[in-house]
């Protein structure tokens, strides 16, 4: 897919190659040529609606699942998927799981730590600075099973990240948690983000993930619609920013000098409010608000419309959404 | 390189010793296999004390032994197929089985550490059943040394059940299926390997049974048959020296094998295989590059 080289224009060697990959489940096709790059530090975002083959493309990167076709490199290595080559350069956070009962958060750390192979001393030293991390170091002792969701949620985390992998895969990181622990696992995300990890999150809803990615993809019935830069996907497809004007007196004045500008559509008009389409840079909006303050109209409120990615990946995905 | 434990094991070993499963597990074996020496116990002196016996009890006591023996033979084969069929299938029900595909223990790691930790547990089971045994082999007045060669035994057999039993739980998604079609299995393993033999006899009129018992080294009953014919009364199920087949009434290797202890060993090497076979089968199985299809995952 041509959009492939918007996102790797001017910024670091590639991280994660998806070349072609297919996945057919008999006859039906749940991953359909699927070409994607990410470049190293890139914090992408997967989105698309339920059973749109995120979990599936995932499950293939990380050797959990054979595709049909297609390729998948990491880092710049050829090793195939499934080898421990690549196994250890990948971390991983499923969607759902499940954690063991009669088993402490130093061991259940300690057991995966030397499923990697680590020394067991190395395992506990980092142990310690995971759960600082993930803030969960006063559950040390504690039995995994008694830990609420979103602890379980960021001690899989801590996890994925004992074997310092390049490349941190989470699906669906926040679903089951509530909007406090949400906001802790963007935090948490933003945080590795910030440590130069390359992570690569799925989720359905848009709108929390383009407040921490920087580039998104947007996948539905097994094809990747778009990817990109978030700003260029806005830019490349809404054709336009949605926007509101509050106004408290000159109504007619304000759509009289809003008409006249090039650039704008105004969607409607009610008792004090425009929404209008506009399709410029940020420059151009503040000369428009000086203009429309000179033609004596009061405004009270002027702002971009937030749910504007929303349904902008509603109009992408069509029917499908649900 | 350092030895070190598979972490499946020792995670395994964790979880079981702080479940109560495994002390109410420990007290059910120690009562069986205590009721079972106490009856064996009371029925040799029953005989012994009836009218036409000789009246020495002690020559028969020697019978604790194998008695308390197959009992404990049963149990492990019983109880391991269930340990290990729900160990993998239990895994991905818990979904944890994925996390553990993706870090860097290989299938067949996996695989068997998931037969240790059960032989390991089974092995709780067995020395603490150890004390019992020991008295039968005091009052029966046998050798130490087949105290522990039985233990050798038990945990051959129970690496056998163990593959069997990994193999179903490889194959199936829920644990019961699996534990069921162990059981199947075993009917395989246990049964059908007599089925050459039974032909062959049928076919020749009871006068020639050639190779056709060969099968029987997989069979942890004549293998269990032979080891305790060696111990007791040195031996084999084939009679004294081979003496219940002559030379063309069998093949030229089984003739051999039925000279001696040569069976054991060999029938001890081909359930070692088999294990290993099945352990193969089953690590290739829950390969996740290996099947082309992914299983379906249950949603909450
Ligand atoms: N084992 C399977 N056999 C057959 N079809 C499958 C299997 N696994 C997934 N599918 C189908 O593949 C499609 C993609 O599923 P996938 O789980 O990748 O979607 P998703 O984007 O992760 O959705 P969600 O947001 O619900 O997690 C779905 O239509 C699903 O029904
Ligand atoms: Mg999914």
């Amino acid at each position: 897919m041509s959009l492939c080289g918007s996102i790797e224009k001017g910024r670091g060697i590639g991280m994660l190659y998806i070349n072609d990959l297919t996945k057919n489940y008999g006859s039906f096709t749940a991953v359909n040529h699927l070409s994607l790059h990410i470049p190293e530090g890139d914090l992408f975002g997967f989105v698309g609606p339920n059973g749109a083959g995120k979990t599936t493309t995932i499950r293939i990167v990380c050797g959990l699942l054979r595709a049909s076709g297609g390729s998948v490199r990491i880092g710049g290595t050829s090793a195939a998927v499934g080898s421990k080559v690549m196994k250890r350069m990948i971390g991983y956070v499923p969607d759902f799981f499940g954690v063991y009962d009669n088993l402490k958060v130093r061991e259940y750390m300690d057991m995966y730590g030397s499923m990697y192979g680590m020394d067991s001393r190395d395992i506990a030293k980092l142990t310690d600075d995971l759960l600082e991390l993930v803030n969960l170091s006063d559950k040390k002792e504690e039995y995994v099973d008694t830990l609420s969701r979103g602890m379980k949620q960021r001690l899989c985390v801590a996890r994925a990240l004992l074997h310092n992998p390049k490349l941190l895969i989470l699906d669906e990181p926040s679903s089951g948690l509530d909007p406090r622990a949400r906001v802790e696992m963007k935090e948490l995300l933003k945080n590795l983000h910030s440590m130069g990890k390359t992570i690569v999150i799925s989720s359905h809803i848009l709108s929390e993930l383009s407040e921490m990615c920087n580039s998104i993809g947007i996948m539905n019935r097994g094809q990747l619609i778009t990817a990109g830069r978030i700003e260029d996907i806005m830019q490349q497809i809404s054709g336009g920013k949605r926007m509101h004007i509050q106004v408290a007196s000159g109504m007619e004045s304000a759509v009289r000098s809003l008409k006249e500008q090039p650039g704008i559509r105004i969607e409607s008009v009610r008792e004090n409010e425009i929404i209008m389409l506009f399709n410029g840079a940020d420059e151009e909006i503040s000369a428009l608000i000086g203009l429309m303050i000179q033609n004596q109209v009061v405004l009270t409120g002027f702002y971009r419309e937030e749910g504007s990615l929303e349904s902008l990946f509603m109009q992408l995905t069509g029917g499908g959404a649900q | 390189m350092k030895l070190r434990w598979n972490p499946i094991v020792k995670k395994d070993l964790q979880v079981t010793a702080r479940s109560m499963r495994l002390s109410w597990g420990l007290f059910a074996y120690e009562a069986v296999l205590t009721m079972t020496f106490l009856m064996a116990l009371s029925i040799i002196q029953q005989s012994s004390r009836s009218f036409y016996s000789s009246g020495n009890v002690y020559g028969k006591l020697i019978y604790l032994f194998p008695v308390l023996a197959v009992a404990q033979v049963c149990i492990v084969a019983m109880i391991v197929p269930v340990i290990t069929a729900s160990s993998i299938s239990g895994e991905k029900e818990r979904q944890t089985f994925d996390i553990m595909l993706t870090t860097c223990m290989s299938p067949f790691s996996i695989v068997l550490g998931k037969v240790m930790s059960a032989v390991l547990r089974i092995l709780f089971f067995v020395v603490a059943g150890m004390p019992i045994m020991a008295l039968a082999f005091v009052v029966g007045g046998l050798s130490w040394s087949y105290l522990f060669y039985f233990v050798l035994t038990i945990i051959l057999l129970s690496v056998l059940s163990g593959s069997i039993g990994i193999l179903c739980s490889a194959l199936c998604r829920r644990s019961i299926t699996a534990v069921i079609l162990s059981y199947a299995f075993y009917f395989v393993v246990y049964g059908l390997t007599f089925l050459p033999m039974f032909l062959k006899l049928f076919m020749t009129h009871a006068e020639n049974v050639g190779e056709s018992m060969l099968l029987l080294l997989f069979n942890p009953i004549i293998f269990y048959e032979e080891f305790f014919m060696q111990l007791m009364t040195g031996e084999s199920v084939f009679g004294q020296n081979g003496s219940m087949f002559s030379r063309d009434e069998v093949g030229f290797i089984t003739y051999h094998l039925s000279q001696g202890r040569a069976w054991v060993f060999l029938s001890a090497a081909c359930i070692l295989l088999l294990s290993l076979l099945l352990l193969m089968a089953a690590a290739w199985k829950v390969n996740p590059m290996h099947s082309s299809s992914g299983r379906r995952r249950k949603k909450k």
